[in-house]
């Protein structure tokens, strides 16, 4: 009887502490509406075309006669380089920079030392490591803690980090991977991003 | 130097009140035999040096059917040999090989490839024995004994006329044969030796064509002479001399062979005249002349045009002079003064560089009371080009029984910018990036930018601080135990703080992409551990031991900057961005954290028969950099720990004057072809030497 007894009370007190946890978060204030979005794009395909378009603003690869906008474009992946929209590389006015840190990490972007793409000098650089000679020879791998940290050319903030420049994102610690011959296809780009719509530097 | 001391004495005082007293007379005699020469620079008994020093004998490298000083010190406790496509070198307390001097004799070897100098060009079938001193010993030797000092004392020949041959031969067409002879009487000695070492080579990718170790064949030479002109004063000059020839085979791209041949050779000369102006006073002249030059020709083979033709060419002049002083009975001063003269002219090199050096240095060994034994001593080395060294070293050791005896040792160690640090005029053909010498950086840069080929500079050569020595702090604690004369037991803790390490960083970046290269003064590391070791009489015939290794050797400056947050890893499953902890960083290249070794041997004197059976352990280290971020730590940057298996048996005939022996290296045929290549697998030798001695 005595165990019966333990047990509701036991259950019954973790009902009312699950309640008042689930109730103290419904008294918070709701935030102002943050228009982050965060998305993963996954083998954005760079291999079957020389050059391709990406726009941050609608998660999307952009081709036609949109590439010569100032605007609808923000990103572009030509075998290991990224180019932004501007400079040298675009009719928009889109700059960037690379920082170090964690994508979690970086809540608010930068507000000073952003770079527009010149000859010989892009924004992004650096963002991978060929590995030459060492195993696994001749790959491309994306350098850990390099963030971009993008400004669009309508004034918008975006944090961009690179995963993988093969298809379907392998590990490439693997004797697969390292083996040339069994290697995934490269100019796949896998990317995290986060866009903030609202026009703050915020990555809240 | 401040922590330790102190230390040192208050052990030393509070022990010394129930230190027992000498009585076995027998059993200091005995140890006193067992001289060494190289941490002190004057003959120390081993039990009472008071620096970390092993002493490998002439009969334990025969027995274990050794023949290249490689072989030898890898199978040392403490040391490892590390591979690389420039040699083979040693790495001591978790130093670099270009931090470890490297003497025959007590003089230098020259002929460094990036800092290392390939050990397999040391023959050990003319030797007495090998010492090796652990810890920095710049307070004698002066640059580049940061680590310690491996030092071969060639064998001096017996009374009478002596000869011998000594041949193996093996696995992969290895060969090496010595040839000595000798003639000495009570006035005056010659030898002579000659040691022909050649490999048909290896491939661990047999499938390429491509060697991993081309072929090759050696030639040593060794002459000495000795004259001793009276009670006092005597006359010694050595000659040696080394010439090796290695043909080589490369894949250039697209199905294009290159190959050629690569010559080394290496010639040293030292006159020593000694005179003793009374029993108390000893003066040594030393004069020493080394060159090492090396020549490459490599062409392509299907149409003969030039792939790469390099030359080197590197000269090494000294002037010595040491006095040895007793000043009283306990208190011996040493001092010495001498002069430095050495060129390189290369291919790389824009024209022959020289150095000019002066140094003097002072040393007291002092026995205050019996049983104590204080080193103090000290460098002063002026340079031509970078900055003057101070090198102080403080010593001590304390017998607490005639079984135990505990030392302790402070000191400071440096290594001079090299040639290829200050001079180098170096662009590569094939990728494109160039690396210029700090001295040459100016000009070079100066020159790119006049041929269009600089894009941006990112430091402005006229600003680059002036290249100093790195340099080292040091402290050694340990102890000698031999309770029992069966057992021998040591133990030594170790930890250097290095500062001013030189490192490439780029200066400027060119208009096709690569980097300019320069050399700095930039990291901080420090390398500590405790390495110990045991040899144990079973009974009469076999012999036990072992030894122990652990290191820990970490970048300063990249545990500071783990700290703030700022290394990054990638997860290998999900290939995210992590922040990287400090339990992942796993230190330097190259170093193993755990190392050690097992060794049996069966002596048995009625049949002559000795059994040696060494098993060596590497434990794993970080090899290469993959997730980017320019360190150690993520498990595919690790090779796996291994153990390779020696042994050697032998038998002695006609009254101990001919062996004949089996040896085996890698018995277990260990290979690891993607990672290291200086494991060719295992390797089966047959070996037959004769001596002879008439009185």
């Amino acid at each position: 009887m005595n165990k019966f007894k333990t047990l509701s009370l036991a259950l019954s007190s973790a009902v009312i502490l699950l309640a008042s946890s689930c109730s103290k978060n419904n008294d918070d204030p709701t935030p102002a509406a943050s228009k982050l979005t965060t998305k993963t794009i996954s083998d954005l395909d760079g291999a079957s075309k020389a050059t391709v378009y990406f726009s941050l603003a609608t998660g999307a690869e952009v081709t036609g006669a949109d590439t010569a906008s100032a605007t609808k474009w923000d990103l572009k992946f030509k075998s290991t380089s990224i180019f932004t929209n501007g400079g040298t590389s675009g009719t928009g006015t889109t700059q960037a920079q690379v920082v170090s840190s964690t994508f979690e990490a970086l809540t608010t972007a930068p507000t000073a030392d952003y770079k527009t793409d010149a000859t010989g000098a892009p924004a992004i650089s650096g963002w991978y490591t060929y590995t030459a000679e060492t195993a696994p020879q001749h790959a491309i791998l994306a350098t850990p803690g390099k963030i971009f940290v993008i400004k669009t050319a309508d004034g918008k903030y975006a944090k961009v980090e690179m995963i993988s420049y093969y298809k379907g994102n392998p590990n490439t610690t693997t004797a697969a991977f390292a083996d040339l011959t069994t290697r995934p296809a490269s100019r796949y780009y896998t990317f995290r991003y986060a866009y903030q719509g609202d026009g703050t530097t915020s990555f809240k | 130097m401040k922590n330790i001391l102190p230390l040192v004495l208050v052990l030393s005082t509070s022990t010394a009140a129930f230190a027992q007293r000498d009585t076995t007379r027998k059993d200091s005699t005995k140890q006193l035999k067992e001289v060494v020469v190289t941490g002190t620079r004057t003959a120390k008994s081993l039990q009472q040096v008071p620096i970390p020093i092993t002493r490998i004998t002439s009969e334990e490298i025969k027995n274990r059917g050794l023949v290249r000083l490689n072989e030898v010190l890898s199978e040392q406790t403490g040391i490892n040999i590390l591979d690389d496509p420039h040699g083979q070198g040693i790495q001591i307390q978790g130093f670099d090989p270009a931090y470890t001097l490297i003497l025959i004799d007590g003089l230098p070897l020259i002929g460094r490839s990036t800092g290392i100098l390939e050990l397999s060009r040391i023959t050990t079938n003319n030797i007495d024995r090998i010492e090796i001193v652990k810890g920095p010993t710049s307070s004698l030797y002066g640059s580049e004994a940061m680590a310690g000092v491996v030092n071969i004392i060639t064998a001096e020949p017996a009374k009478g006329f002596s000869g011998g041959v000594a041949g193996r031969y093996g696995t992969n067409k290895n060969a090496d044969v010595s040839l000595n002879s000798s003639y000495k009487t009570n006035k005056f000695y010659i030898s002579g030796f000659a040691n022909r070492n050649s490999s048909g080579g290896y491939s661990l990718q047999p499938a390429s064509g491509i060697p991993t170790v081309s072929p090759f064949h050696g030639y040593t030479l060794n002459g000495k002479t000795a004259y001793r002109f009276d009670d006092n004063t005597s006359l010694k000059l050595s000659v040696r001399y080394f010439t090796n020839d290695q043909d080589s085979r490369f894949s250039v791209d697209n199905n294009r062979f290159a190959s050629g041949k690569g010559t080394e050779k290496d010639f040293n000369l030292a006159p020593v005249l000694t005179h003793r102006f009374s029993k108390k006073d000893v003066s040594v002249l030393q004069l020493y002349r080394s060159i090492y030059k090396t020549n490459s020709d490599i062409r392509y083979e299907d149409n003969h045009d030039i792939y790469d033709q390099t030359y080197f060419t590197q000269t090494f002049n000294r002037a010595e002079v040491q006095n040895d002083y007793a000043l009283q009975d306990n208190l011996k001063l040493t001092a010495g003064v001498g002069g430095q003269y050495e060129t390189v002219e290369a291919t790389r090199y824009t024209k022959q560089q020289s150095f000019t050096s002066g140094y003097g240095y002072f040393q007291a060994d002092w026995i205050p009371v019996k049983k104590l034994d204080i080193i103090a001593g000290g460098r002063f080395d002026a340079h031509s080009v970078y900055k003057s060294q101070f090198s102080p070293k403080l010593a001590a050791s304390y017998a607490l029984s005639d079984k135990l005896t505990i030392l302790g040792s402070a000191g400071k160690g440096y290594k001079a910018p090299d040639f290829r640090q200050l001079y180098l005029n170096f662009t590569n053909a094939e990728v494109g990036y160039s690396v210029f010498g700090y001295e040459e950086a100016q000009a070079g840069i100066a020159r790119l930018q006049q041929e269009g080929q600089i894009e941006t500079v990112l430091i402005d050569p006229s600003t680059l601080k002036r290249l100093n020595a790195e340099s080292s702090t040091a402290f050694n604690f340990g102890f000698r135990y031999k309770p029992v004369t069966k057992l021998y037991w040591t133990a030594n803790l170790f930890r250097n703080n290095i500062s001013n390490l030189i490192e490439t960083a780029a200066i400027a970046l060119k208009t096709n992409g690569q980097s300019v290269f320069s050399y700095f003064n930039l990291n901080k590391v420090y390398t500590q551990g405790v390495e110990t070791d045991v040899t144990y009489q079973l009974f009469k015939p076999l012999q036990i031991g072992g030894g122990f290794q652990y290191l820990e050797a970490y970048d300063q400056d990249v545990l500071d900057q783990i700290k703030a947050g700022k290394v990054f890893t990638k997860d290998p499953e999900t290939n995210l961005t992590k922040a990287l902890k400090r339990s992942d960083y796993g230190g330097l290249l190259g170093r193993s954290k755990y190392t050690y070794n097992i060794r049996l041997n069966y002596n048995d004197e009625k049949t002559g028969i000795n059994t040696s059976l060494r098993a060596i352990y590497r434990g794993r280290y970080g090899y290469k950099d993959s997730d980017g971020n320019g360190i150690v730590n993520r498990a595919d940057e690790y090779t796996n720990g291994y153990m390779l298996v020696n042994a050697s048996v032998s038998k002695l005939f006609m009254n101990n004057a001919l062996r004949l022996q089996v040896t085996a290296q890698n018995l277990f045929n260990h290979k690891d072809p993607q990672v290291i290549l200086n494991l060719p697998g295992r390797l089966i030798y047959a070996g037959v030497a004769y001596n002879f001695n008439k009185q």
